[in-house]
């Protein structure tokens, strides 16, 4: 990483989410700097897609959320009017999904589609528009581009579909991308292609990208830095080589031993597990939310635990750094 | 030489496909002369991308489509000859979403229970131990027979597709993507499971699934499956070592490790998808294959058989 001092592009303190009685985040801290990587990893449920969708502004109706801060490019979002949001929203901070469906409209073309983002925002004729259009499918590594712009989605592969999509969200040249497991519905081959996409359209345009998945193989190829969430929590945040080299939260531990890699883990061994159930987690909750699947927690677990730093390394939980040693994989 | 658990022989299914209402019919061809065996008591896992046809040849194999040509013994037998009862004491599936393979309306001492009931013959106590035998080999409490599917979770509900089937004392397993819809930590548990239950059961698996990584940990031999057709078949060790076909090659470069610092490995292979209704002159994956030479578009390879080795490639070196 360069010596520079880092511009933090997208800063969340303290964010809360919650959808009737759920707790569905509580207290997030996350910062994404300009040019990095930042993964957002966790399982099922445990407030990473809707932590991304809070940032976006688009939670569904019945999603209530809160924060101390919550900034892009030094921008108080939670103070930004509905109208002012969308304007930020699909030109400087954009959004891809799992499904590429969810942002294309399968009744238009699509150069038609990509054109209409470059101009609601930007203005300019539609040749100019689909002229971008087409060099960002080229980008995207979409063979034969101008044919595409006429074609409808339904008449693209998955891998293709997914190509589009990331072209589209290109298209005004965002700073912060927000890309919610863009490979998870993908064959291996094809995923290792879009995300061989996405780190080099990172890296060349120096796009800030804040990628959520619950593959921990995703994570550290891809990752400057990583937060791990755990029901509606980040649990551990550090620079990636440091999380997988020095995992430090019981829960980030767990979750690496649980990982079958070809030639390290011994096949004739059981994984590593972690026994039981996430709690349901109403209001009021206190503590830490892991303690009744970890194998360290005591009694002072069930109060309120601290966020313990040493240098670029965070993790909430009571046990000194260096606990357990370093990770055995990591080599 | 001990009868193989599963043995098929030029194995093939097609299909006919109408796209749209008006679209010409389309010709499938899900799977194209397969023929292998899995020794009882073996593991073989079946890998390769959506549409090669892996999760049509488990369908095959339990009996619930008829194949176009070819044979399936099951523990010896001809599958075709047995009727259903008998092909379901021998061979059950393990499915992979267990949000949508169990009754909603049935609690899971029912759903479990059901092969007993529906094979007839059976007492009701009988039934009544069978089921908590079995839930307690999968490790849920007896107390968790009277709930709905609703009320578990989904490592809880694989649990119970798991217990419905072994009620039989199956010999076999055909798990299609057993764990592909569960969190990693879930993934875990599920996968030691299996592998205690072939220990303490003896029982085979086919175990079908697009992560390689999870096949690596629990099968004793891999086939790979592409287009229909399975391209290199190894004990696991030599397949991860040392991997001959080019298309096996390019799967295992994409597995993503965690391991950071490593990138994400060009896996070589471009654009053009395959496609089981339009399949390619000559070797059926020279079209993306980054070692094609002019042969491999003219003339189909053979398959090549050499000590643990089995692979269809006209560069493949069989040692």
């Amino acid at each position: 990483m360069s010596a520079a001092p880092r511009a933090a592009l997208l800063e969340v303190r303290n964010l809360r989410i919650s959808f009737g009685g759920l707790a569905a985040v509580r207290g997030a801290d996350l910062t994404v700097y300009r040019g990095e990587t930042h993964c957002l990893v966790g399982e099922s449920g445990c407030g990473k897609s809707v932590t991304a969708l809070a940032v976006m502004g688009l939670l569904a109706r019945n999603g209530r959320r809160k924060a101390d801060r919550l900034a892009f490019d030094g921008q108080d979002l939670l103070r930004l009017s509905e109208s002012r949001l969308s304007k930020l929203r699909g030109d400087r901070m954009a959004m891809i999904f799992q499904e590429p469906m969810t942002s294309l409209n399968p009744a238009y073309t699509v150069g038609s589609q990509m054109a209409e983002v470059y101009r609601r925002h930007r203005g300019g004729t539609r040749a100019e528009a689909l002229d971008r259009a087409e060099d960002l499918l080229a980008k995207c590594r979409v063979t034969s581009p101008r044919l595409r712009l006429g074609q409808y989605p339904h008449q693209l592969s998955g891998g293709l579909r997914q190509r589009v999509m990331i072209a589209m969200a290109l298209m005004c040249d965002p700073e912060l991308l927000v890309a919610d497991e863009p490979t998870t519905a993908l064959d291996v081959t094809v995923q290792a292609q879009i995300l061989r996409l996405l780190m080099d359209l990172q890296r060349d345009l120096g796009l800030a990208l804040m990628l959520i998945t619950h593959d921990l193989g995703v994570v550290a190829r891809m990752a400057h830095r990583v937060s791990v969430m755990y029901a509606g929590e980040v649990v551990e945040s550090a620079p990636a080589a440091e999380l997988f080299g020095n995992p430090t939260h019981p829960y980030t531990r767990g979750l690496l031993a649980c990982v079958p890699v070809p030639g390290k883990v011994r096949r004739d061994q059981p994984l590593g597990s972690i026994p039981g159930v996430v709690p349901r987690i109403g209001h009021g909750f206190a503590g830490c939310a892991f303690r009744d699947r970890c194998g360290q927690a005591r009694a002072e677990c069930a109060r309120t635990v601290p966020w313990r730093t040493s240098g670029e390394h965070g993790y909430r939980c009571i046990l000194p750094p260096g606990w357990a040693g370093p990770a055995s994989l990591a080599a | 030489m001990s009868t193989p658990a599963i043995e098929l022989r030029d194995l093939s299914r097609h299909f006919r496909v109408r796209s749209g209402l008006f679209g010409a019919p389309r010709h499938v061809v899900a799977v194209d002369g397969v023929s292998f065996a899995v020794p009882a008591g073996g593991v073989l896992g079946v890998v390769g991308e959506s549409g090669c046809g892996k999760s049509t040849l488990a369908r095959v194999i339990l009996g619930l489509l008829p194949p176009t040509s070819g044979e399936v013994l099951v523990d010896g037998q001809r599958l075709a000859a047995m009727d259903r009862r008998a092909r379901a004491r021998l061979i059950q599936p393990v499915f992979q979403d267990p949000f949508s393979s169990l009754n909603p309306r049935r609690r899971v001492r029912d759903i479990v229970a059901l092969p007993l009931v529906a094979q007839g013959g059976f007492a009701q106590s009988e039934i009544r131990s069978r089921v908590d035998e079995v839930l307690g080999r999968v490790g849920l409490d007896p107390a968790m027979g009277e709930r709905l599917p609703a009320q578990l979770s989904g490592g809880q509900r694989q649990r119970v597709a798991i217990a419905r089937a072994l009620v039989l004392r199956p010999r076999i397993v055909v798990c299609d993507e057993p764990t592909s819809a569960l969190d990693v930590s879930v993934q875990a548990q599920i996968l030691n499971l299996l592998a205690e239950l072939r220990r303490d059961l003896g029982l085979t698996y086919l175990f079908i699934s697009h992560n390689l990584a999870v096949v690596e940990h629990v099968a004793t031999e891999v086939a790979v499956m592409y287009l229909g057709r399975i391209v290199e078949r190894r004990p696991t060790e030599a397949l991860f070592a040392a991997p001959e076909h080019p298309y096996t090659r390019a799967l295992l470069a994409s597995v993503l490790t965690p391991e950071p610092g490593l990138g994400i490995p060009d896996v070589g292979l471009g654009d053009a998808m395959p496609d089981p209704a339009n399949i390619p002159p000559g070797c059926r994956f020279h079209p993306r294959c980054p070692a094609a030479i002019a042969r491999c578009r003219s003339e189909a390879p053979l398959p090549r058989r050499g000590r643990d080795i089995e692979v269809e490639c006209h560069l493949a070196a069989v040692g």
